[in-house]
């Protein structure tokens, strides 16, 4: 047999174990992964509403003051939203919206959780998740951005030496004020 | 076109590749004691990068992910990389003996540099567009070219100076590249 | 060599950072805390105790040898690169906080020179079981040098050691005693630098001194 197709099929052997190999090894930590980062969704969402006790990530969250929806959307840089209700009613508490920019969702720069009232007014955000360089990311985690209400957001404080991300984080912003609105409105009904 | 702006900066200085991102490193000692070798060394790494960023960034968005194999992501990369390597080798060898003459030696090198696959992985979990990866990549590859050229002119100096016995070579260099990480990282602030 | 040697030369004879100076970039980026320096070792750990035993199994065995040795390197590099993605996923399962803050430098561990370099250099003409101590006494000198990195950088950075997780020593009395604050300077990229060449002009210096000493006692 002529040596170049012989080295050829080796190579093409090994790639056949190898990818093989990793498929096993994907299917096991996927499904590990996928849970890992819905837990980081409601974490965030815990920090804001105490009395959520460990919440069943399957199925809905139902806490002893408020029902908590999750609706996967998927669209415009939102990934879902959290309906958070007053215990037994059907108005609206407040929207936890988990919104990315830039980039394609699981790959976008910065994942946040944006929490905002009827009125426009944050209760709070968080960076679920963040690709920013080591030794900047805690500085993303922890900053304070200066937002208080959806209606004004100039005073958004970035942080220096981040840019990007700071820029991604701020069009998160954008993109809940240009929409809360809406779905305050019965936007979500259907 | 404010953002591009913002991108290239980034890329060029305040997320420097060798200064503040690590990556590229042994080129970054090895080959900078002299400036010619350094610019030789700092286009080819930008010509590689730049070719094999596209290439990779074509086959993650529309093979890789279109499979939903993504985990695959590092072997394919790699493998691009080393086959480019040897086919910009042979391809510049056959079209331009002279710029083989002056890139020739640094091609091989490159496969290892980790530079190369770092920006390619970037690239992707940064979720660049196509063109915001064409720019980051370029202004990257600049980044790495100018402060190899710096970097090059102040150890040319450093070989007339009187360094302490222990400090000769390696150390120093690497107090020196902390100086000028200093510098850069005071840029930041400005995008 | 006995197994011994095989073992305990990575460790400080032949020590891959200090010595070889290969593989900077990681220990570069990695070593802003000791749980991330850690890390990083498991990882170079397993990759290179499980290339070097999987190529030295294939390079012993004739009939294997003679069809991969033309394109060896591209079959280092396909072994090499399909357990660092091994380690990336597990990583990413079951140490997602080591996982985020190592980030990019876990697929990166592909283009460690010292991996490729054990390889080609030790596993490719050794039995496995030579390559496996060898390749766990490189990967803990390794460990050992970026941890002494990291112990240095975040102590001077922050006044704590993480160990691992929330074990962290705490030792901000040390700089409260000098009346000082921790220098934040360390934990920044130009830190990493700073203390590598320090460390490093040490390690040199350390040495030199003993060569002078064994020159002497040559001499007498």
């Amino acid at each position: 047999m002529n040596s170049g197709l012989k080295s050829g099929l080796v190579l093409l052997v090994l790639g056949i174990v190898c990818g093989t190999l990793l498929a096993l090894v994907n299917s096991f930590t996927a499904p590990v992964i996928a849970e890992i980062e819905e837990a980081a969704q409601y974490d965030a969402l815990k920090e804001f509403y105490y009395d959520i006790e460990d919440p069943n990530y399957e199925n809905f969250v139902i806490t002893s003051d408020y029902d908590i929806d999750k609706l996967e959307i998927n669209e415009d840089g939102v990934e879902g939203i959290f309906v958070i209700k007053d215990k037994g009613s059907d108005i609206i508490d407040s929207l936890g919206y988990l919104v990315y920019a830039n980039g394609y969702s699981g790959d976008a720069p910065v994942l946040m959780l944006i929490i905002v009232e009827e009125d426009m007014d944050v209760i709070g955000y968080k960076v679920v998740s963040h690709k920013e360089t080591t030794g900047f990311g805690a500085d993303i985690v922890d900053n304070d951005f200066n937002v208080s209400s959806l209606i004004d957001l100039s005073g958004f404080d970035g942080v220096a030496g981040t840019t990007l991300t700071s820029n991604a984080i701020l069009e998160c912003f954008n993109i809940v004020a240009g929409r809360a609105g809406d779905d305050f409105g019965g936007g979500l009904d259907d | 076109m404010e953002k591009i702006i913002a991108l290239a900066f980034t890329a060029f200085i305040a997320e420097n590749i060798i200064l503040s991102q690590f990556l590229g490193i042994c080129p970054f000692l090895g080959v900078s004691k002299k400036r010619s070798n350094a610019l030789g060394m700092g286009f080819a790494v930008l010509f590689v990068m730049l070719i094999s960023s596209m290439v990779t960034w074509v086959l993650y968005k529309y093979v890789l992910e279109v499979l939903e194999i993504e985990y695959m992501r590092t072997i394919v990369f790699i493998i691009v990389i080393a086959s480019l390597v040897q086919m910009v080798e042979t391809f510049i060898k056959k079209v331009s003996p002279p710029l083989y003459k002056a890139l020739g030696i640094y091609l091989p090198l490159i496969t290892t540099n980790c530079a190369v696959l770092g920006v390619a992985i970037l690239n992707i979990s940064k979720g660049h567009s196509f063109v915001e990866m064409v720019v980051y990549t370029t202004f990257i590859g600049l980044g790495f070219i100018f402060v190899m050229y710096i970097f090059s002119m102040i150890r040319e100096k450093l070989d007339n100076a009187p360094v302490p016995k222990a400090f000769q070579g390696i150390p120093i260099a690497l107090i020196v590249a902390a100086i000028l990480a200093i510098i850069f990282s005071r840029f930041g602030g400005i995008f | 060599m006995t197994n011994k040697e095989n073992l305990l030369k990575g460790l400080v004879k032949e020590n891959p950072l200090f010595v070889s100076v290969l593989g900077m970039c990681p220990s570069l980026a990695v070593s802003t805390s000791l749980e991330n320096a850690l890390g990083m070792g498991m990882g170079v750990l397993f990759v290179l105790v499980m290339s070097n035993l999987i190529i030295s199994l294939i390079m012993s065995n004739e009939k294997l040898a003679a069809l991969v040795k033309p394109v060896r390197i591209p079959v280092y590099i396909v072994v090499i690169a399909t357990l660092v993605t091994i380690v990336e996923m597990v990583m990413h399962a079951f140490l997602i906080s080591l996982y985020n803050s190592l980030g990019v430098f876990i697929p990166l561990i592909v283009v460690n020179c010292i991996i490729l370099g054990r390889a080609e250099a030790f596993a490719s003409s050794n039995k496995p079981l030579d390559s496996v101590l060898d390749g766990i006494g490189m990967a803990l000198g390794f460990t050992a040098a970026i941890a002494i990195i990291a112990i240095f950088r975040e102590f001077l950075g922050k006044g704590t050691i993480t160990v691992w997780g929330n074990l962290v020593i705490n030792l901000k009395g040390a700089f409260t005693f000098i009346g000082i604050e921790p220098i934040g300077m360390f934990v920044q990229p130009a830190g990493a630098f700073l203390s590598f060449g320090l460390i490093l002009a040490a390690v040199v210096a350390i040495g030199n001194k003993r060569k002078e000493k064994l020159a002497k006692g040559a001499a007498k």
